[in-house]
């Protein structure tokens, strides 16, 4: 029964821990742009701008905020051919205009639309890997609830991330449970986890106190 | 003493598996050392990015049941070694006592008046000098501790794309290279995990099977939706 339970566990660890791995990677890379604010880029990142003409806006565009404003924002951004997650959304009420970011990982969108000319300019970048790797770290993130994950792909992307945390932390239990069950090397492992724990209790009082 | 006609580099492979063998004994013992050593730090940051992607989850709310407290201290100008916005500011927070990392704010109008802020993983500082009036107004706030461990996520002492908020504190350098060393190790984890599910042939198939499928939908984000987009 034990050794069932051992064997099991191992397949898990190994099984689940492949599944996730890229999740992983993902992540720790992307830890180095966000510590030294710098976005390694192997290729120049190209610029694309085209401007739409007659573009049908809703009469009550100005009026809407929040979530009310992304859904009337959707389809009009979609008869542009532009998708992805619509970002904060400015409004120059002078200029009568808004500036809406769109983001797909790699890809960064401005559109300004014209209220009153019903023109809009689309600004698009493309911004390479090293950044999508970034974006998806942050996203969803903890900033505008009411209006994240307006496009399907990033709440997909945030049912992925949660599972790599859950997977993540099953791994990490039943990786204490494979090592200690390998009877020799508990000293050496004992000492490395106390010497993991105080270094971080220790840091993270130093920081707070 | 070896014949003519024996194989000619019997020590080459003999070296190569004993090599082999050490190589693979020590990914092995390191996988899990590295893993045990930062159980820690990889708890905190996969529990707090669980709950930064949920702000709507309200049990672990911390700046709305914060602790504000509003006071004033008498300052002295900064001597003439004082240089600069940074200095100054390291000068007051001397005589305040007050330790953490700068977070410029706003834009500095008069000479005798410095506004800025001070973080730390649970206190933050928002401090108003003025040495003309010899007056420091400082208002503190403390927050909870599930604020502290998701600051601690994101504390790097930088501010992207601004210049001006740049690390300046001693232990945001050590907690950032901390952030730095995490990643790394979880890096070779993954790596070292690869290379140990290829030396068992009999999970080659199924593995392969299920990194694939990792690899897949991780792709999707990360490359693939740019090209179906």
């Amino acid at each position: 029964m034990k050794g069932r339970f051992y064997r099991l566990t191992r397949d898990l660890h190994l099984y689940l821990g492949l599944f996730i791995s890229p999740f992983v990677l993902v992540f720790s890379i992307s830890v180095f742009s966000f510590v030294h604010s710098w976005i390694p880029s192997l290729a120049p990142e190209t610029v694309n701008t085209r401007v739409v003409s007659a573009v049908a806006l809703p009469g009550d565009l100005e009026k809407l905020s929040g979530r009310p404003l992304i859904d009337a924002l959707k389809p009009i951004l979609e008869n542009m051919n532009i998708r992805g997650e619509i970002g904060f959304v400015r409004h120059l009420v002078k200029e009568e205009k808004l500036i809406i970011p769109v983001s797909i990982p790699g890809r960064a969108t401005t559109v300004s639309i014209n209220l009153a000319g019903h023109e809009a300019t689309v600004v698009s970048r493309e911004t390479g890997l090293a950044d999508a790797l970034v974006t998806l770290h942050r996203s969803p993130g903890q900033h505008g609830p009411d209006i994240r994950m307006n496009w399907f792909y990033i709440k997909a992307w945030r049912w992925f991330a949660d599972a790599t945390v859950y997977l993540t932390l099953f791994i990490s239990v039943s990786g204490i449970y494979l090592w200690y069950m390998l009877r020799v090397e508990r000293r050496v492992g004992f000492i490395l986890l106390v010497a993991g724990t105080l270094s971080f209790f220790g840091i993270a009082y130093a920081l707070s106190h | 003493m070896p014949s003519a006609i024996e194989p000619p580099v019997p020590l080459m492979p003999k070296n190569g598996a004993r090599l082999r063998a050490g190589f693979e004994r020590w990914n092995r013992k390191l996988h899990f050392y590295s893993g045990l050593f930062l159980i820690f730090f990889l708890w905190l940051f996969a529990f707090t990015g669980l709950l930064l992607n949920h702000p709507s989850w309200t049990f672990h709310e911390f700046w709305k049941n914060r602790q504000q407290t509003n006071y004033e201290r008498v300052i002295a100008p900064p001597g003439p070694n004082v240089n600069g916005d940074l200095g100054q500011a390291r000068d007051i927070m001397k005589q305040l006592g007050i330790d953490g990392e700068i977070l410029w704010t706003t834009t500095r109008t008069e000479a005798s008046q410095l506004d800025f802020q001070v973080r730390r993983p649970g206190h933050f500082f928002v401090i108003k000098a003025n040495w003309a009036q010899k007056r420091a107004a400082v208002q503190r706030s403390d927050v909870n501790l599930w604020g502290v461990m998701k600051i601690l996520h994101t504390f790097t002492g930088n501010v992207a794309d601004d210049p001006r908020n740049t690390r300046d504190w001693a232990l945001t350098f050590l907690w950032a290279y901390s952030m730095d060393a995490v990643a790394a190790g979880l890096i070779y984890m993954v790596l070292s995990s690869w290379y140990m599910w290829l030396r068992l042939p009999q999970k080659r198939f199924p593995g392969a099977i299920v990194l694939g499928l990792g690899l897949l939908s991780c792709g999707l984000f990360c490359m693939g939706l740019r090209w179906l987009f």
